[in-house]
């Protein structure tokens, strides 16, 4: 099985507690799906993971991790 | 609740409810009765007057979310929810032109296909709900 597993819930705590809805606001997507986004049950579009890795600042790579279980 | 899976549950119910109650009365009349334009008029008035009404209501609780357009999750749930739809409603349709070969009375084919549209939409709404739920 294939998984995405994604670092956002720590990322936006290292940059100042962002909330959900701070972050959604930046990469103009719903608080709901930036929720998704974190619980590994949506997976972004290329686009949408590239706007969130440059919100925090940090390689695509850094956000997400590909994995094979 | 967030404001798009407020309207699906919106459509859902208030089609369900008001389209039942009129169906209700088809069946109860019989396959004799005549077509029942007074009736469906005032149930066409009755959904559009309640889904106008809750979905203002819902905006006015969620302004921010009401104004924003779809997001890309969104889309794709739309999207997958009509695809499941227009399937029930291709299938269904084939079934009723397949037994309109038996030339059933013009009354039985017209609610036949009022039903068969509303239980499309209906489809459409309760597959928008499972999967915002599912990704909630």
């Amino acid at each position: 099985m294939v998984t995405i597993r994604n670092e956002i819930r720590r990322l936006r705590f290292e940059h100042g507690e962002m909330t959900q809805q701070e972050l959604a606001d930046k990469i103009e997507l719903t608080r709901q799906t930036v929720n998704a986004i974190e619980q590994g049950k949506y997976s972004p579009s290329l686009e949408a993971a590239f706007r969130i890795a440059a919100v925090f600042g940090t390689p695509l790579e850094s956000v997400f991790h590909y994995s094979e279980d | 609740m967030p404001f798009r899976e407020k309207s699906a549950w919106i459509s859902l119910l208030s089609m369900s409810g008001i389209y039942g109650i009129y169906f209700g009365s088809v069946i109860h009349a019989g396959p004799q009765a005549g077509f029942h334009s007074g009736n469906l008029l005032g149930t066409i008035i009755a959904l559009v007057v309640v889904q106008v009404v809750l979905t203002v209501a819902a905006a006015i609780a969620a302004p921010k979310e009401a104004k924003a357009p779809r997001d890309e999750r969104e889309k794709l749930i739309e999207l997958k929810a009509t695809r499941v739809a227009y399937s029930g409603l291709a299938t269904s349709v084939a079934l009723a032109c397949l037994f309109g070969a038996f030339n059933p009375p013009i009354v039985f084919n017209t609610n036949a296909l009022l039903f068969i549209l509303v239980t499309a939409e209906v489809m459409r709404s309760g597959c928008q709900i499972i999967q915002y739920r599912r990704s909630a």
